[in-house]
């Protein structure tokens, strides 16, 4: 089952939860499974046209994601990332 | 007045300058302290030199200048310098640290501090201090008494050589207002934009009569390895590392604006609320978008610096406005007094820079205003007025410049959101409550950069933890000079220091050292007469809601406590990346 790392900004929806394993095909399919599984967690992600938020960045198994519809195997790991930090 | 500089010339050496004599001794740098530099170092010389009972713009106050242990090595964006003294402000140990050139530049030169003690008898004299690799020497600088930080910069550029780098105070400092910064000059520009804003140092510093550091490097290189080939190798390797992975800060701290809104941590009208109806115009988005039509961009302020998250923001017939335009100076001076164009907040920006001010707390100290009903929220003139009348020194003025609690007390306004004397950053402690515990445990006071958590969610059992973590990882970090935006590891800077000192570091010892910085800090507070009862926030944190879920700081004074109490070190405190 692929796993979503979650960054601690995002642990809200998750109650804390840093992994999640979720069933889905493609990386959209695993976030929005984690949003079904966790509601409020797409909103932190998904921007209002679907697609991601501009400082939300996914990498899958360390490699940077372009394409939410990027298909994902039974072992990979879809890691979120989130712009912290203050200046 | 001056030394040729020439004891121990091969080895690190370290600078002190006493200015109510117009001396200066170059002494060789303690061996014993190899691995200490920035932060970790000055608390170590303020603890042992200077009595924490002083009077913080008095005499026996001890200004430190003191680059991180990797300033002047090839490691990447590994420059920042750290300024230390007593603070104005909180009455504590205070640590800033800023980039620009002025930490690698002195380590180039070998000088691994500056130590200034005494005072002039004359007040109403100025003073510059020029660092060069053939002598040391305070000169007269009458001249520039009075001059803001820009006009000082550009008339400095002048005396000294292309390659200098600068440290200066703008009015304010010379006034010795307690939200007073001190300045550092940008790697290209030479721009006074970078600052070691917190704590009202540039108070200190203008206490000294010292109005600017001018730093020539010369034909100084980087500072060289025991390990040259390894060394070498890990900048590479590690700059590699950071450039493949999400370079999160690529277009500035501002694009974390939408994060901080829908998180309920944008503070708005003196943090009566969470979220601020301008977050669209006031997103970091804006000043990208800017680019294309007024010019301008992203740079690195320091030489070698590979996160390059700093902007260069012009106004709207294409002139230089300001930089870096940043998150926490958005948020205070913008949503927090509830002004929305982004226009407004570079004028603010440019004036606390120019003035030498802390943008933090002077955007608290603004708010706190406003809201004591003295100016309406908003009013972006208003605030512009308020900035120019610290610079003239008047009476108003002088209250806003000496910051947030200083206006409360004046006002007798209820709502003052500090720990110990400083400003409380964007950061909020209700919605992020181990962040809020680092606030009422650090010992600089309210400051994000001493141990961010940005986990709303974290169960109440690990924020003491959490903090204590973060608070460790951080000062290590402000000691080794990596900025907290490259978000080194501590196994990252034991590696680098390892090969830089041709030596192992353990995971041991550079938790010890972290530790032991926290540790010196806290002893320098105590001595100063800081007790547990003085590790809280205040009460409107505590009783004003914010957010949806109506939080407040909640923490039980146990767990506040716990965060001092050294606990065994977890695998993930060595993977941690420091976060400010």
């Amino acid at each position: 089952m692929p796993r979503v790392m979650i960054p601690p900004p995002y642990r809200g929806p998750t109650h804390g939860k840093g992994e999640i394993p979720v069933a889905g095909a493609t990386v959209r399919d695993c976030l929005n499974a984690v949003e079904a599984e966790c509601p409020g967690f797409g909103s932190l992600v998904f921007a209002g046209d679907g697609e991601l938020h501009r400082f939300v960045k996914l990498f899958c198994n360390g490699e940077p994601v372009e394409q939410l519809d990027l298909p994902v195997a039974e072992a990979d790991e879809i890691e979120v990332v989130a712009a912290i930090g203050g200046g | 007045m001056s030394t040729n500089g020439s004891n121990g010339a091969s080895g690190d050496r370290l600078i002190r300058v006493d200015m109510t004599r117009g001396t200066i001794v170059v002494e060789p740098f303690p061996s014993g302290w190899k691995l200490l530099g920035g932060r970790a170092l000055s608390a170590r010389i303020l603890l042992e030199e200077c009595d924490p009972t002083c009077d913080p713009l008095g005499p026996d106050n001890v200004l430190i200048l003191a680059p991180g242990t990797l300033a002047g090595t090839a490691a990447p964006t590994s420059g920042r310098i750290s300024i230390g003294a007593k603070s104005p402000l909180t009455n504590g140990i205070k640590e800033a640290n800023a980039g620009g050139n002025p930490g690698q530049d002195l380590n180039k030169l070998g000088y691994r501090v500056v130590i200034v003690k005494g005072q002039p008898a004359d007040a109403d004299k100025r003073w510059g201090l020029e660092v060069s690799a053939d002598e040391v020497k305070l000169v007269p600088a009458d001249e520039h008494a009075g001059k803001w930080n820009y006009a000082l910069c550009e008339d400095l550029t002048k005396i000294y050589s292309k390659k200098a780098s600068f440290i200066t105070i703008g009015p304010a400092g010379e006034l010795r207002l307690k939200g007073a910064s001190v300045a550092c000059t940008d790697q290209d520009s030479r721009h006074p934009a970078r600052h070691a804003a917190r704590g009202g140092l540039g108070a200190v510093m203008g206490s000294k009569g010292l109005k600017y550091v001018a730093i020539d490097p010369g034909r100084s290189r980087a500072r060289k390895p025991a390990d040259a080939k390894g060394f070498a190798q890990l900048c590479k390797k590690y700059t590699r590392d950071y450039l493949d992975g999400p370079q999160m800060f690529k277009t500035g701290t501002s694009s974390v604006v939408p994060v901080a809104q829908m998180l309920n941590t944008f503070p708005t009208r003196n943090r009566v609320s969470g979220q601020s109806p301008h977050a669209e115009s006031l997103d970091g988005k804006r000043i990208v978008e800017s680019f294309e039509t007024r010019g301008g961009g992203m740079h690195n302020c320091l030489t070698g610096c590979v996160v390059k998250c700093s902007n260069i923001v012009h106004d709207a017939q294409g002139h230089y406005k300001t930089s870096a335009l940043e998150f926490e100076t958005i948020t205070m001076l913008g949503a927090n007094c509830d002004i929305g164009e982004m226009d407004d907040v570079a004028d603010l920006d440019r004036l606390c820079d120019e003035v030498g001010l802390d943008t933090i707390e002077m955007g608290a100290a603004i708010a706190v205003y406003m809201d004591a009903g003295k100016m309406e929220f908003g009013d972006a003139e208003g605030a512009k007025r308020l900035l120019k009348e610290i610079a003239e020194g008047t009476e108003l003025g002088k209250m806003i410049g000496n910051g947030a609690a200083e206006v409360g007390k004046q006002t007798h306004h209820h709502r003052v959101p500090v720990v110990k004397g400083q400003a409380i950053p964007a950061w909020d402690p209700r919605p992020l409550k181990a962040t809020g515990v680092t606030y009422a445990t650090s010992p600089m006071g309210a400051d994000h950069t001493a141990g961010l958590i940005v986990n709303p969610g974290m169960p109440e059992d690990q924020w003491a933890q959490a903090s204590q973590e973060a608070q460790l990882i951080n000062a290590v970090c402000d000691s080794s000079g990596f900025c907290q935006f490259m978000t080194p590891t501590l196994d990252d800077i034991r590696t680098f220091y390892g090969t830089f000192l041709g030596e192992e570091i353990t995971r041991e010892q550079i938790a010890d050292l972290g530790w032991q910085s926290l540790l010196d800090e806290w002893e320098f507070n105590r001595r100063a007469g800081y007790t547990e009862a003085d590790d809280v926030l205040p009460a409107c944190m505590k009783e004003d809601p914010i957010g949806p879920a109506k939080l407040v700081f909640d923490v039980k004074p146990e767990i506040i406590a716990q965060a001092k109490l050294r606990m065994e070190p977890r695998e993930e405190l060595f993977s941690t990346k420091a976060t400010g």
